[in-house]
């Protein structure tokens, strides 16, 4: 058991530095829950509260795939705005995305267009995200989409 | 004066107009925008990597090194991307957005040629102009200032720095037309935007409203459009 949670506790300390932290920055934090009473996910009716994240990551406690904030933070940054002390939660909400490896359709096809082109191409990332569009009901939006959509071929940067 | 110019992905297809007219809109005013060559994407907000998202603009400085000394982003993602590895990598290179310009170049310097005849219009900035701090525009009421100058009316005032949830459009669409829902809904006249995320998701959900870019306005006001 005490080695599950320090397990938990190393792998929330990586997520920590992937967005670009350490451990002891989120020390700092005061517990003002600021952040939960200007979060847009409040407004979609969910109740979250991004300092109870910090504070998980903190703590070593493992924070799961359906945590609304993982699910639904728009990164809107109005978080960041209001805290004392300008915690960017919104990149500690993607570094968590990404190492719990939350990734749609649409972002692997995004990612995946960056990856051939160097460059977003986006009839590719339409293509290549089109099951989950038509599943979805995306479709209905296109008429309003062709009046200012352009297209053009792909171009290819070089590489990094 | 001559710029650096990074369109970022967007500007080259769903936000095409936003290039086109932005463009029309520097040469007005007697400004030329260089396309930077061969620059990547910035990543926008798709990576939970840092160093690998800031990895991607750093990529784009090397590229503007001896091509430019300041760079115009008009895209938000890419404007705050450009602009926070540039001050990670303590470059000279100064990293520009569009409504910020106009400090040097005074708006009522504009040749107008049209006026708004109390027409209403809602500003509308987002997220990523304002926030965070760090990389906000100093410009936060430049959209409110052009259409009062101009004759038009302003509305809007409390939901302007409100999230459209765009980046949650190919995500969770419904999350995205809530938040659209509640700008549009608490809003009078036809909204402006510079964010091509913001036009897009507001566009979607917008039944008959008028969505229009900020340099739409521009072109209409110096006389080289002729609707609005």
């Amino acid at each position: 058991m005490q080695k599950i949670e320090k397990n938990c506790a190393l792998q929330n300390e990586k997520i920590i530095e992937l967005a670009g932290y350490k451990k002891e920055d989120f020390s700092v934090c005061l517990g003002c829950k600021i952040c939960a009473s200007v979060c847009t996910v409040n407004d979609l009716s969910i109740n979250t509260n991004p300092q109870e994240l910090l504070s998980s990551l903190f703590l070593g406690n493992t924070i799961e795939k359906d945590n609304p904030l993982v699910r639904y933070c728009t990164n809107c940054y109005r978080c960041t705005s209001a805290c004392p002390w300008k915690i960017r939660i919104p990149e500690v909400v993607r570094a968590l995305r990404e190492d719990l490896g939350i990734e749609s359709q649409f972002e692997k096809a995004f990612k995946g267009a960056i990856s051939i082109w160097g460059r977003v191409y986006e009839p590719y990332v339409f293509l290549m995200s089109a099951t989950f569009m038509l599943k979805e009901g995306y479709m209905q939006y296109m008429p309003k989409w062709l009046e200012y959509i352009s297209f053009h071929l792909p171009h290819k940067t070089k590489r990094r | 004066m001559e710029y650096g110019y990074y369109p970022g992905c967007s500007l080259t297809g769903s936000a095409h107009k936003l290039d086109v007219t932005l463009k029309k809109v520097f040469k007005k005013l007697g400004h030329t925008l260089k396309e930077i060559p061969d620059w990547n994407c910035c990543g926008a907000f798709e990576y939970g990597n840092r160093n690998e998202l800031v990895g991607f603009s750093k990529s784009n400085l090397k590229k503007a090194e001896g091509f430019c000394n300041e760079i115009v982003a008009p895209c938000p993602a890419c404007y705050k991307n450009l602009k926070e590895a540039s001050k990670e990598e303590g470059k000279p290179v100064s990293i520009l957005h569009p409504l910020d310009m106009f400090e040097y170049s005074d708006i009522s310097s504009i040749q107008a040629k049209r006026d708004l005849k109390g027409r209403l219009f809602t500003p509308y900035y987002g997220c990523v102009l304002l926030r965070p701090e760090e990389t906000a525009i100093k410009n936060k009421d430049i959209m409110e200032k052009v259409i009062t100058l101009f004759g038009g009316e302003v509305d809007g005032e409390k939901v302007k720095d409100r999230c459209c949830g765009g980046n949650q459009f190919f995500i969770n669409k419904w999350a995205t037309e809530r938040l659209s829902t509640l700008i549009l809904d608490k809003t009078r006249g036809d909204l402006l935007v510079f964010c091509p995320l913001c036009h897009m998701a507001l566009k979607t959900f917008s039944k008959n409203r008028k969505i229009l870019y900020f340099t739409d306005m521009l072109l209409y006001l110096m006389g080289e459009t002729n609707t609005l």
